[in-house]
């Protein structure tokens, strides 16, 4: 019974989770620019990701080890750095635009710039890294992130042709601007597969001290909490697509007309939802990249650490996500636009997938970590496939990034 | 044992459990017979050398500046007090008994302002 409670509430948080400001602004741009032509991009992405997370969530219950933890044992330190490096580069970008996500919803709340936001939101951030355990940052956060189902209910209100969406699951080429389309579908390729998401996973799986007896939790959890979450993203898009189009918006330059995305179903209160999903959503995604830089950094060079523990067991560690909160809200204070920061970061998330995927593909076999549990032809068929699409965007990305951005 | 697959990069625990870093070198004695292994080494300057002996150098200057004499060179423990090679490498020290920790230390001390370690 206890672990029914656990893997249901493991997969509601999964949910609450997924939306952060890279899937909601890709999702919103591409319905916004194509319609449902682009839902393809979120299924594959979807599932790409349920493959790793599960990946890591097996790792890390039969090995105890985490993702860069082993990295660094498999593959020696040389690599690591330079895992290391690209990993910690993407999600100190990634975490400026979840603060910039923050500010900006409090920019819709208040009408102060989300500029003068960065401080306050990152010394909040700091304040529950610093005061809260793992359970009140992974659960706490993610049940109010629920809020982000608002889009999945106005999607339904709207009635879309659900043939069309259906239509729109399966690759097209489009009729117009096919650098954009081309460069939207690699940024929500490298916000659904964040390598953040997986390796905060394995963390996570130690924290929750996961053993081999969590193996089916850990795929019900991957499964169904990834596919609930893509889902969420699929109905931002159809909402984008059916209320922005018809009105003659073809293209976002900003983030600041999503703020009225809800506004026809839900008048004032789709207001409200909007800009508290923006800002649930982003703050929450903003405290897991701060705690994954820091578990980066302790389990790739052994330091004590865990989000559990009190900081003065493991002063690196919370030194760490202390400086990465800090120093990721520098770029927004100074006035960088997050929706153009998310666009280019994402884009540079898909470039760097090569970097953090070829391991799992030699962890996942290697008999020492996993033992009887490596992966089978499926699991294995699964990484060579993310391997190869990572291969494809990190060659196309900085193209599209010139001509479709 | 495969020296590089079973030592080489593990997480290395105190007699206490407590994390104290990673192997971050091995050093072998060639005399007659096989060669053995001395001792592991740990530390900054050990990773740096891994990256190349230029920056090696450049390293253990910069750590000899910030931390004096003695601070440029690596922390080696003695093979003989390796108590267990598994899943991670067990030592017969105390974290407290190594300078590994010295820097959370002064952390704990200056921005925590707990009380030293004993």
């Amino acid at each position: 019974m206890k672990k029914i409670f656990e893997i249901s509430l493991a997969i509601v948080t999964s949910i609450g989770g997924f939306l952060e400001i890279g899937s909601l602004s890709t999702a919103v741009q591409a319905g916004v620019g194509f319609g449902f032509q682009l839902t393809w991009a979120i299924v594959l992405g979807t599932i790409c990701v349920i493959f790793l997370v599960e990946m890591a969530g097996r790792f890390a219950a039969v090995s105890h080890h985490t993702i860069p933890d082993a990295i660094r044992e498999r593959f020696g330190f040389n690599f690591f750095v330079i895992a290391f490096l690209t990993v910690a580069i993407v999600n100190f970008l990634v975490l400026s635009a979840e603060i910039g996500g923050v500010g900006l919803a409090l920019q819709f709340a208040t009408g102060v710039s989300y500029q003068w936001w960065a401080i306050p939101v990152a010394f909040a951030a700091w304040l529950l890294l610093w005061k809260g355990t793992f359970g009140l940052i992974e659960k706490g956060v993610s049940l109010l992130g629920l809020i982000t189902l608002c889009f999945v209910v106005a999607a339904i209100l709207l009635g879309p042709s659900w043939k069309e969406v259906g239509a729109g699951a399966i690759p097209t080429l489009p009729d117009h601007d096919r650098a954009h389309y081309w460069f939207l579908c690699v940024s929500i390729l490298g916000a659904s597969i964040s390598p953040y998401l997986f390796f905060f996973y394995s963390s996570g799986a130690i924290e929750d001290k996961w053993d081999k007896s969590y193996l089916w939790p850990n795929r019900i959890i991957a499964v169904l909490g990834m596919s609930f979450g893509g889902t969420i993203a699929v109905g931002a898009l159809i909402v984008a697509a059916m209320v922005f189009r018809p009105r003659g918006i073809e293209e976002l330059s900003a983030l600041y007309p999503v703020a009225l995305i809800l506004t026809p179903q839900f008048a004032f209160w789709g207001f409200v939802l909007v800009t508290a999903s923006i800002g649930i959503a982003c703050f929450g995604a903003a405290l897991e990249l701060a705690l994954e830089q820091a578990y980066l950094v302790a389990q790739g060079f052994g330091w004590n650490w865990g989000e559990d523990l009190p900081p003065a067991s493991d002063p690196g560690f919370n030194l760490v996500h202390t400086a990465a909160v800090f120093l990721s809200a520098l770029p927004i204070a100074a006035g960088l636009d997050p929706f153009k920061l998310t666009n280019f970061s994402m884009a540079l998330t898909a470039a760097s997938l090569p970097v953090s995927v070829v391991p799992f593909l030699f962890l996942m076999n290697d008999e020492v970590f996993v033992g009887e549990f490596r992966n089978g032809w499926f699991g294995n068929a699964g990484v060579l496939f993310v391997i190869a699409l990572g291969f494809v965007l990190a060659v196309v990305t900085i193209p599209l990034q010139v001509f479709g951005s | 044992m495969n020296l590089i697959r079973d030592v080489l990069d593990k997480q290395v625990l105190d007699r206490d459990q407590k994390k104290l870093g990673k192997v971050d070198g091995l050093v072998l004695v060639f005399g007659k017979g096989p060669p053995r292994v001395a001792f592991i080494e740990m530390g900054s300057v050990v990773l740096a050398r891994r990256l190349g002996p230029r920056f090696g150098r450049v390293v253990a200057r910069f750590c000899t500046f910030l931390g004096g004499e003695g601070a440029g060179e690596p922390y080696r423990v003695p093979w003989s007090k390796v108590k267990d090679v598994g899943i991670d490498v067990e030592i017969d020290l105390a974290i407290a008994d190594t300078p590994l920790d010295d820097w959370q230390e002064w952390l704990r001390k200056k921005l925590l302002r707990r009380k030293a370690r004993a």
